[in-house]
């Protein structure tokens, strides 16, 4: 008989619960590697069909599975079952309007990824194969372009808990300074204008919860603080 | 394609971060002398008429005032901050903050009074 996992996991139906509520499931390590995703999978196709979770590429790639997972926010899919304190409690994402128990409503979170207008800003003539980018500044965008806009960051940000109907949060934030930085781009002074505000940019404390529960390892922080860096330097 | 519907940035923000940056640099090279001068009064090297003498030297007032200006721009903006991020009703938020900024600047002119010896 293989080895059973304890899930405690967040339940809630809002119109129906009165409250939510945490429910234990006991699932059978499939596999060496087991991911939580496939353990959420498994309490849905074999013990409870009514549990609503987001899914869909399952290796990391979609961002759709961003939950709270022992009290730490990350990807499902490409999260291990062991190392995992059982029973592992998985809740949706912090701060979040719940729809329905891990499905958590993401229209605000896209509503500010929209204000820092993430597409290439250019006036001048569109040349006549495409805009080129030299390998040194395209070496800019690491560190940012990487982002699959799953959320973990953004909810894991006490400063976007308190404030987050007007501080963007960490991940529209390192997508404002991905085209900050990108070469191509000709709205940087008007996209350094649209963050330029003590509770869209400088609401950041630099907590660094973002950093540490960034499923790609990537660092919001040190975006925003080279956003900060170059409203100084063109002030100064 | 739902419409945002949201004020846009107030350009504001850029300046309370320098000065609090810039108090901070001067806060860190300042506020170890006043405890200096306490490590020398309590060690026994400088007794009190040496410590006034050091207080009442043109030098030390200025560094003094620069301590103080510094601690009261670094603490008010930390301050309203804190009241920022806590306080969300505007109608609490305003007052709060200029209540602070009352009862601060009441404090820091009472102690460059002494410093200057006005009092």
């Amino acid at each position: 008989m293989s080895k059973m996992i304890t899930l405690s996991v967040f339940r809630y139906e809002p119109g129906k619960d009165e409250k939510p509520s945490m429910q234990t499931f006991e699932v059978p390590m499939l596999k060496p590697g087991m991911k939580l995703l496939d353990a959420l999978n498994y309490i849905k196709w074999e013990i409870d069909g009514t549990l609503s979770y987001r899914r869909s590429c399952g290796e990391g790639v979609c961002g759709s599975d961003g939950l709270n997972i022992n009290g730490v926010n990350g990807l499902a899919c490409i999260t291990p079952i062991e190392g995992l304190k059982q029973p592992i409690h998985v809740r949706p994402l912090p701060s979040m309007q719940v729809i329905r128990d891990l499905v958590v409503d993401m229209d605000h979170f896209f509503d500010q990824y929209r204000q820092i207008k993430p597409w290439l800003q250019a006036e001048s003539p569109l040349p006549e194969h495409e805009r080129l980018q030299s390998p040194e500044d395209r070496e800019l965008l690491d560190g940012s372009y990487e982002c699959i806009l799953c959320g973990c960051c953004t909810t894991s940000c006490p400063s976007w808990w308190w404030n987050g109907d007007r501080f963007l949060g960490p991940a529209a934030l390192l997508q404002a300074n991905r085209w900050i930085v990108d070469s191509r781009d000709e709205a940087t002074g008007d996209r350094l204008d649209q963050v330029e505000d003590a509770f869209r940019l400088y609401r950041c404390h630099q907590i660094m919860n973002c950093m540490d529960a960034c499923p790609k390892d990537l660092n919001p922080t040190a975006a925003i603080g080279h956003i900060k860096r170059k409203l100084v330097s063109r002030k100064s | 394609m739902r419409t945002v519907k949201e004020p846009g940035s107030a350009h504001s923000g850029l300046s309370d971060w320098y000065w609090q940056r810039l108090s901070a640099v001067v806060l860190a090279f300042l506020l170890p002398l006043p405890f200096f001068l306490m490590l020398m009064v309590f060690s026994g090297a400088v007794d009190q008429q040496g410590l006034l003498d050091i207080l009442d030297h043109v030098a030390s007032r200025v560094l003094h005032t620069l301590l103080i200006l510094a601690l009261m721009v670094h603490a008010y903006m930390g301050l309203k901050v804190i009241l920022e991020d806590y306080v969300h009703m505007l109608a609490w938020r305003i007052p709060l903050i200029a209540t602070m900024l009352v009862v601060m600047g009441g404090f820091g002119i009472w102690w460059l009074a002494l410093i200057w010896a006005w009092a």
